[in-house]
């Protein structure tokens, strides 16, 4: 009896047979952006008229919408007519076997400690890993089925659940918030869709890399999640592995939405390519989360590691609606030869007894640069609103930036709100300590970073932390010298 | 910028700078500066939560009146007990007649007439329109020099006193001038009579510390509602200098804009700015601060406190950047708001930015209401509630106000807190 993994290794070796082109859809619209296109896309999707119409008025709400200029790095130029906008599946090289993968590449899969079968997905090996995920997908979907959990594309969605996505697209990111948002909702490729309905906890953590379309969501992606009224799901976004990814821009949009009692966490892992050593390439990650805790007693709850990417932008958010809501935000983001990081978030405090946490863990290394901004914001009728915000930067050698900035706005004077950050290096008696007990500087780096960074990567899924803890010290490997 | 033109203000002003004649280049550059970006909106991130729009909607006059003011007039915003040399400014204007200071071999005590050129190209004006407009356009002023190696062993209280029947907008520029080795302690207070003009002060204020110099300024704001402040500070550090801000915000204005830059040119320097504002009414009391670590191995200390009550409105961005030369440095800052009416509101920034690996960064910030705890501990021991919360502000307020080196300038402050204790209830 062959393990699957041999079944892989199998078909890995063999030459596929009936071609890849097959797999490859023709219609590749050429780069430029205007109305015929976003009525292109909505009819290869078969999406009905009202959703036609939301793309419309997102575009034009672009059309009229200019870059901002407050973020904290220098912006690249962008041209939105050069972008294609209907390319799926994207155009990614497809690989025979693990032989013709970039070796560094399968260095840091070793690393990580990812499986063989994994490995060859990620690199973009065309081994029929898609008939392995779709039985995962299709064990795992009985099961979500039998509790009514809805977990499936965005365009299935629009075709299975027109009247829930109809509903909740576009309540808590407006397709006019900001630039990017609209320019998603105009152009969304596809995405990933979550219905919990009410009551129901979700036994299994839920990720997009068991979904057999997570392999074509490619730059502009839309994830919708809802938990209705008393419902809990844990959602895990991206993975450790580093992405190979031709894509310059990705505008991504995520929106959760928790009604009563109700609980979303999300977690982000995001290590796509981050350019090369004097930040050429890369991938720029212009991200719009928010979620909203719109009924009573639910709680969002956003935990990312973001060590990848030329240029990090996003904000995760949660408007605290409901009275006795909480959002929570950890962070760890860490920066090395060229990357920028622009991150941290908002919340706001509408409703009464709500509360708010926010642990952010910059870490700069090289020419890094690394921002957190985030907003407190307590409104008049959040009575007795809490926030506690830390937001602590770690600098490797002396190139490198940290910056914060932090937004407290506070209109209620029963609220309390508190803001601490710090910045410092690692101590040279900390290293020496560990040297002196026959560890190396490079491990002795990584030890003391994965212990700065432990209150955030505590809060990821099990699985998830450990391989984060690896990627952590990987990430900063050659920083220290 | 079409807001801005339809502002009487902004004509007024175009009209008299048009009115001069030779205008230097670095008034015309300053003028075109101010020009261009027009008086700042909302949209202006150092402006976000202070609109000055509506402040500016009144006419203005362009004339400053020439007042009679006599000692009798100066006596009662004199601080008791306070053994300092006097000097009077009369709408911007140093008046030597109720100063009871001169120019001596040590300090040089004189009107600002004409900003030397090095000291207007100093000053960033982007984001500064009002610093541009006052460069532009400022004709009186106060210079001081502190003569190198002098000790001047009493402070200055220079009470800026203002009297208007019209609404007039004033620019004073002050310059002050610590040279090597030398000391100098300073108290500004903010003098309003009853006159019922509305004063708009912009005044821009520069101060050079020069070598192992030491330079202490104490700044106390609690004129009446119809006086609207716009202060832009500058101080220029150099090597083993201290430089000490104090300032001190009371209800009464009904605008407090206070823009303090310590520029930390040279290292080894020590900075430390206190603040502590207390607000109520309308007022909206606004703070920024910018350290500026340019050299390695600087201190710098900050720690601005605030009280609301009333409808007031406070706003504190604390900046603090750290120049990738300048390591080993250590930079902290701490804001802490107590928040007492339901109509007050507090935003806070404190910013950090640093391009230095081998420093001591730290910032907090807090906004909080009275503990219950401390209040009930106080009355339980037959304290009355108002004694209990004054003990608790004075508390509260006692990180800064012990930071006053000077007694009779302590006992001051710590009477103006006092006298505002009905505000203490929500």
């Amino acid at each position: 009896m062959k393990s699957s993994n041999d079944i892989l290794d199998d078909l890995a070796a063999k030459d596929y047979e009936f071609g890849f082109v097959t797999e490859i859809d023709m219609d590749i619209l050429p780069p430029g952006l205007n109305e015929e296109v976003i009525r292109f896309i909505s009819k290869k999707k078969n999406e009905p008229e009202w959703l036609l119409e939301w793309r419309m008025k997102a575009f034009r709400a672009f059309e009229k919408m200019s870059m901002p200029t407050w973020q904290n790095f220098e912006m690249p130029e962008m041209d939105f007519q050069k972008i294609s906008y209907y390319a799926a599946p994207k155009s990614k090289k497809q690989y025979n076997s693990l032989d013709e993968v970039d070796p560094e590449l399968l260095a840091t899969f070793e690393k990580l400690g990812i499986p063989l079968s994994e490995q060859k997905v990620l690199a973009g090996v065309a081994v029929d890993v898609v008939f392995d995920s779709v039985s995962i997908a299709t064990t795992y979907k009985e099961k979500l089925k039998e509790l009514g959990i809805i977990f499936c594309s965005f365009g299935e969605a629009v075709r299975e659940h027109p009247e829930l996505v109809r509903k909740y697209l576009g309540t808590v990111v407006p397709h006019s918030d900001n630039i990017f948002a609209a320019l998603n909702a105009a152009v969304f490729s596809d995405g990933s869709f979550v219905y919990i309905p009410k009551g129901v906890r979700c036994p299994m953590e839920l990720s997009t890399y068991f979904r057999i379309n997570a392999e074509n969501t490619g730059q502009f992606e839309r994830t919708l999640i809802i938990a209705d009224e008393g419902a809990y799901v844990s959602y895990l976004e991206g993975c450790t592995a580093p992405q190979r990814d031709e894509n310059q821009l990705h505008a991504a949009v995520v929106e959760l939405l928790t009604l009563d009692n109700a609980e979303i966490k999300y977690s982000t892992v995001q290590n796509w390519y981050p350019g090369d050593k004097d930040g050429n390439g890369g991938i720029y990650n212009f991200v719009t989360k928010r979620g909203s805790c719109k009924g009573v007693n639910s709680k969002i709850s956003w935990t990312q590691v973001e060590t990848g990417s030329a240029i990090t932008w996003k904000y995760p958010s949660v408007l605290l609606i409901g009275d006795n809501s909480v959002g929570e935000f950890y962070s760890v983001a860490v920066t090395k030869n060229k990357q920028i990081a622009d991150t941290g978030t908002k919340m706001h405090h509408i409703g009464a007894n709500t509360k708010s946490r926010i642990i952010s863990k910059g870490i700069s290394a090289g020419h890094g640069n690394n921002s957190y901004r985030g907003l407190v914001q307590v409104g008049p009728k959040a009575e007795k609103a809490r926030n506690f915000t830390q937001c602590d930067s770690l600098l490797i050698g002396d190139q490198c930036g940290a910056h914060t900035f932090p937004y407290i706005e506070s209109k209620n004077n029963t609220a309390i709100i508190e803001h601490e950050a710090t910045t410092s290096k690692i101590g040279e008696d900390q290293i020496f300590y560990l040297n002196q007990r026959g560890i190396d500087t490079e491990k002795a780096v990584a030890l003391i970073v994965n212990g700065y960074a432990r209150e955030v990567l505590n809060q990821l899924p099990m699985e998830f932390a450990v391989e984060a803890q690896k990627l952590l010290s990987i990430t900063l490997e050659g920083s220290v010298g | 910028m079409s807001t801005e033109t339809t502002l009487p203000i902004y004509d007024l002003l175009t009209e008299i700078y048009d009115q001069q004649s030779a205008v230097p280049e670095y008034r015309q550059k300053a003028f075109n500066s101010f020009r261009s970006q027009g008086f700042p909106t909302i949209k202006n991130e150092e402006w976000k939560y202070t609109n000055v729009q509506p402040f500016l909607k009144e006419q203005y006059t362009a004339a400053v009146t020439e007042a009679t003011v006599t000692t009798e007039d100066i006596k009662p915003f004199l601080i008791k007990g306070l053994d300092a040399h006097l000097i009077v400014l009369v709408n911007g204007k140093l008046n030597k007649s109720l100063s009871t200071f001169q120019s001596d071999v040590l300090i040089s005590i004189e009107p600002l007439t004409e900003v030397p050129g090095y000291a207007a190209d100093s000053i960033s004006f982007t984001n500064n329109a009002f610093a541009a407009l006052n460069t532009a356009l400022t004709t009186s002023g106060l210079f001081i020099e502190v003569k190198a190696n002098a000790t001047i062993n009493k402070p200055l209280h220079i009470i800026h006193y203002y009297t208007s029947d019209d609404n007039v907008f004033v620019q004073p520029r002050h310059m002050v001038c610590v040279h090597k080795n030398a000391k100098l302690d300073i108290i500004e207070s903010v003098a309003r009579d009853e006159s019922k003009g509305i004063v708009w002060v912009n005044s821009v204020t520069q101060a050079y510390v020069e070598e192992n110099a030491q330079f202490s300024q104490y700044v106390l704001q609690n004129g009446a509602a119809n006086t609207r402040l716009v202060n832009f500070t500058e101080a220029v550090q150099h090597k083993y200098s201290l430089y000490n801000n104090f300032t001190f915000t009371f209800p009464g204005t009904e605008l407090v804009r206070n823009t303090l830059h310590t520029r930390l040119a040279e290292s080894a320097t020590e900075t430390h700015l206190y603040g502590l504002y207390i607000g109520a009414d309308n007022q909206l009391i606004d703070n920024h601060t910018l350290v500026d670590h340019r050299k390695p191995n600087c201190l710098s200390n900050e720690l601005y406190k605030g009280v609301l009550a009333g409808h007031a409105k406070a706003v504190f961005n604390g900046k603090v950047y750290v120049h990738q030369e300048a390591q080993k440095t250590n930079a902290f800052q701490q804001n802490n708001n107590l928040q007492l009416s339901d109509k007050a509101s507090i935003n806070s920034k404190p910013q950090l930015e640093i391009f230095a690996d081998d420093v001591k960064c730290s910032h907090g910030s807090t906004v909080g209401q009275f503990n219950p705890d401390a209040l009930f501990y106080l009355r339980s021991r037959g304290i009355e509630e108002a004694t209990a919360r004054a003990l608790l502000i004075g508390a509260f307020a006692f990180d800064v106000v012990e930071k006053v080196t000077i007694p009779a300038l302590r006992e001051h402050i710590e009477t103006l807190l006092n006298n505002n204790m009905e505000n203490w209830y929500a």
